[in-house]
C-alpha cells in the first residue's frame, strides 16, 4: 500500500489514505476524492467513526474497488475480494453519484458516498490549486486563462505569468470539477467546456487533468 | 528483398506501407503517376498516425515534440529495395518517415532500427536476426468473427492443442501451405512452420537475415496471413492471447558477425561478446518489456510454466529463461530473446534488442550468473527479478531506464510511456475488465491488430 496522510483542516486530526501498489485508475480516482474530502474536513464529518468494507462498482464498466474504513485509516484496493458490509454502484462520470439502491449497511454506504462527493470549492480557488499542482508537467502552458460562466455572468481569471496561455471556458461548476479532479477534461469537452490552445497543449492539459483526478 | 527498381509495367496502383507505433502496416494506394512524382521527395502523411490508438482515438497526455502540432505533415519516403509486385496490378513498397528538414522522425520504428544498425556497424558488426511468428487460426470468416465480437470462435484444424502435431485437419494445412506459397512469391524467406501448443495455433519461422529486412518480412507476413485467411474464409489473430487459453509470442534470434564470422561463437560456451550482449539485454529487460509487450493482453501471457519467460534471466540452452544462449556451433551460436508477444511491433522489437546488445557492448556490462535451474517459479529472494507483469509497471520501468533512454532516445521513451499510459487508462475506464481472464474489450480492440 502507498499511504498518504492528509491533515484535516478543521479537525486538526489526520486521516491516512492508502492505496495498493500499481493501483488502477478507479482506485486512484476514489483515493483522490477521499483526499479532497479529507483536506476540508468533510471526510471526518461524514465518516465519523464508520468502520467496515464498502464495495464500489462502476455502473457502466467492470471497474470495482473496496474501501476499507478503520480507526483513522482508509484503504482502497482494486476489486472486491471480501464480503463487503455495503455495496454502492456509482456513475464515475457524475462525481460518484449513486445510480441504484445500495446493498447492505445503508448508513455505512451513505457515509462512503458522501465522502466520495466532497463539496467543490469556488472555481477560482480550484483553478489556483490546479495550477500549482501541475507546474511540473512537461509542456504545461505558463498561463491558465479561465472564463467561468456563473449565475451573474462571466467571471475571468488568470493564473501564472509567461508567454504561453491556455483558455478554458464553460460553466463555473464544471470548471471547478475539472480543476479539482471531480470531472475529466476530455469528457468535459463533450459537455460544453471550450478551450483555446494547440492540440499539443490539450494533450498536456489532459495530463494535468489526470494528475488531479488520478494522481498519475 | 526485391530486384525491382521501378513499379511493374502492369501496376495500376502502388501501396505505400509502414508501421506506426502499434505495428500494423499503415499506408495508402497511389497511382503510378503519383508514385513517380513522390518516390524521391516522399508522400505526405499526417503526424496523427503516431497519435491514434487502436480505436482511432487521439492519444492525449504528453507534450508533443516540435515536429508534431495541429496535424502537421510528415514525409513517408519509400525504400525502393522493398518494392515488390504484391499481386497483378498492385505493387507494394515499404517506407520510412522523415521530417521536412531531412531528419528521421525520431519515433519512426523503421528508422530506429536503421540507426541502431549503423551504431553496430561502427563497431564493425553486422547483425543477423530471425523470428518465430505465432498466430492462431479460426474457422470463421472475419465477418463472422466481427459479428461475434471475436469470441467463441472455432479453432481451425481441431479443438485440441498439440505441439508439433502433424495430424491437423486439411483445412489448417491448406491455410499454411497457401501462406508460405505467397511468401515465396513475395521473396520472404521462411524456414519452417508447425503446429503450436494451442488449438488452431501455428508457428511460422522466418529465416535469418539482416534485421531491417526481417522486420519488413515480418510485417508483410502478418499482412499475407490475414489476406490468405480472408480468401479462404477463415480468420487469423496475432493477439498475445486471442482466447482465454494459451498465449502467443514472437521469439527473436540474433547473432553478430564480423567479416562474416559469427562473433557469438566460442569453443567452450558463450563468447565474451555474447556475454556482453546478454548483460545488456538483461539490464534493459524490465524497461524493454513495455515495448515488446505493448498491449494490455500481452501481460496475460506471463504465467509460470506456460511457455513465456517470467523472470529476468538467461541460461545456456534454457528455454525457461528470458534469454536463451545457443552455443557451441560457429553457424548456429545465437541468442534467443523470448520475451516479445506476438502483438509486438516488429521494428520496435528489434530496436530494443539491438539497444540492449549495444548497451552491453559499449558499457562493457557483465551478465549475472546464468540460471541452470528452471527459471519459472523462482523464490522471491531478491536475486532474480520478475518481469513486470502489468502495463503500468513496465511503463514505469521504461521511464526510469537510462540505457534505453540513451539508445532509443528520450523522445521515443517519453512518447511510448505516454502512449501506454493512455492505453492503460482506456482499458480501465472504457470497459476493460482486469478481473476477467480475457475481457471483451480486449478482443474487440486487439483481435485484428497488429
Amino acid at each position: 500500500m502507498t499511504e498518504t496522510t492528509t491533515l484535516l483542516a478543521r479537525e486538526g486530526a489526520a486521516l491516512a489514505i492508502a492505496i495498493e501498489d500499481d493501483a488502477t485508475p478507479f482506485v486512484r480516482q476514489i483515493a483522490q476524492a477521499l483526499r479532497r474530502a479529507a483536506r476540508t474536513g468533510h471526510a471526518v464529518e461524514v465518516l465519523g467513526g464508520a468502520a467496515g468494507a464498502v464495495a464500489v462498482r462502476s455502473h457502466d464498466t467492470p471497474q470495482a474497488a473496496t474501501i476499507t474504513l478503520g480507526e483513522g485509516t482508509v484503504e482502497v484496493a482494486s476489486g472486491v475480494r471480501v464480503v463487503p458490509d455495503a455495496t454502492v454502484v456509482v456513475d464515475v462520470h457524475a462525481r460518484f453519484a449513486s445510480v441504484q439502491e445500495v446493498e447492505g449497511d445503508g448508513v455505512l454506504a451513505a457515509a462512503a458516498l458522501s465522502a466520495l462527493q466532497p463539496p467543490l470549492p469556488h472555481w477560482r480557488e480550484a483553478a489556483a490549486s490546479f495550477w500549482n499542482e501541475t507546474r511540473e508537467i512537461a509542456g504545461i502552458p505558463d498561463v491558465l486563462v479561465v472564463d467561468a460562466v456563473g449565475p451573474d455572468g462571466i467571471e475571468h481569471g488568470r493564473f501564472g505569468v509567461g508567454a504561453t496561455e491556455y483558455l478554458l471556458a464553460g460553466p463555473a461548476d464544471l470548471l471547478a470539477g475539472i480543476f479539482t479532479g471531480a470531472d475529466d477534461l476530455p469528457a468535459a469537452l463533450a459537455a460544453g467546456v471550450q478551450v483555446k490552445g494547440t492540440l499539443s497543449q490539450l494533450s498536456v492539459m489532459t495530463a494535468a487533468s489526470w494528475k488531479v483526478r488520478f494522481d498519475v | 528483398m526485391s530486384d525491382l527498381t521501378q513499379p511493374t509495367r502492369g501496376a495500376t496502383a502502388i501501396r505505400l506501407e509502414a508501421t506506426n507505433h502499434e505495428g500494423s502496416l499503415l499506408g495508402k494506394n497511389v497511382t503510378p503517376a503519383k508514385f513517380a512524382s513522390g518516390k524521391d521527395s516522399g508522400f505526405a502523411f499526417a503526424d496523427i498516425l503516431f497519435a491514434i490508438d487502436l480505436n482511432n482515438e487521439i492519444v492525449l497526455g504528453d507534450a508533443f515534440p516540435d515536429w508534431r502540432g495541429n496535424l502537421y505533415d510528415i514525409q513517408m519516403v519509400p525504400d525502393m529495395s522493398t518494392l515488390v509486385e504484391w499481386k497483378p496490378g498492385l505493387d507494394s513498397v515499404i517506407g520510412d518517415y522523415w521530417l521536412k528538414d531531412g531528419r528521421p522522425v525520431p519515433i519512426c520504428p523503421r528508422n530506429m532500427v536503421r540507426g541502431l544498425l549503423e551504431k553496430l556497424a561502427a563497431h564493425g558488426y553486422t547483425a543477423t536476426a530471425a523470428v518465430e511468428i505465432e498466430a492462431t487460426l479460426f474457422e470463421e470468416s472475419v465477418h463472422e468473427a466481427r459479428a461475434r465480437g471475436y469470441r467463441d470462435l472455432t479453432p481451425l484444424g481441431g479443438s485440441t492443442g498439440a505441439t508439433y502435431h502433424l495430424a491437423r485437419s486439411k483445412d489448417w494445412i491448406d491455410y499454411m501451405e497457401a501462406v508460405v506459397a505467397r511468401l515465396d512469391e513475395l521473396g520472404i524467406t521462411w524456414e519452417a512452420w508447425t503446429d503450436e501448443a494451442a488449438p488452431g495455433q501455428t508457428e511460422l519461422n522466418l529465416a535469418p537475415t539482416d534485421p531491417l529486412r526481417l522486420c519488413d518480412g515480418w510485417a508483410r507476413t502478418r499482412q499475407v496471413m490475414r489476406e490468405v485467411a480472408f480468401e479462404l474464409g477463415h480468420t487469423v489473430s496475432f493477439m498475445a492471447k486471442p482466447t482465454a487459453g494459451f498465449g502467443q509470442g514472437a521469439h527473436i534470434n540474433l547473432s553478430l558477425q564480423k567479416d562474416g564470422v559469427n562473433q557469438f561463437f566460442a569453443e567452450d560456451g558463450p563468447s565474451a561478446l555474447m556475454e556482453r550482449a546478454v548483460a545488456g539485454l538483461l539490464a534493459t529487460m524490465e524497461g524493454a518489456t513495455s515495448v515488446v509487450m505493448p498491449q494490455i493482453t500481452s501481460y496475460r501471457r506471463l504465467v509460470d510454466l506456460t511457455g513465456p519467460p517470467t523472470t529476468v534471466t538467461w541460461g545456456v540452452n534454457n528455454k525457461t529463461a528470458a534469454v536463451r544462449a545457443i552455443t557451441g556451433h560457429p553457424k548456429y551460436s545465437r541468442l534467443e530473446y523470448r520475451l516479445p508477444g506476438s502483438d509486438v511491433n516488429p521494428y520496435f522489437a528489434l530496436a530494443v534488442v539491438l539497444a540492449g546488445v549495444l548497451a552491453g557492448i559499449e558499457k562493457e556490462l557483465e551478465p549475472p550468473a546464468q540460471v541452470s535451474d528452471m527459471a519459472w517459479c523462482l523464490p522471491d529472494d531478491g536475486v532474480v527479478k520478475r518481469i513486470p507483469d502489468t502495463m503500468s509497471k513496465a511503463g514505469a520501468a521504461l521511464d526510469a531506464d537510462p540505457l534505453l533512454r540513451e539508445y532509443l532516445g528520450d523522445e521515443f521513451v517519453d512518447f511510448w510511456v505516454a502512449s501506454r499510459r493512455w492505453e492503460w487508462m482506456e482499458f480501465h475506464t472504457k470497459g476493460g475488465d482486469p478481473f476477467a481472464e480475457l475481457s471483451a474489450w480486449e478482443s474487440t480492440r486487439y483481435f485484428e491488430f497488429p
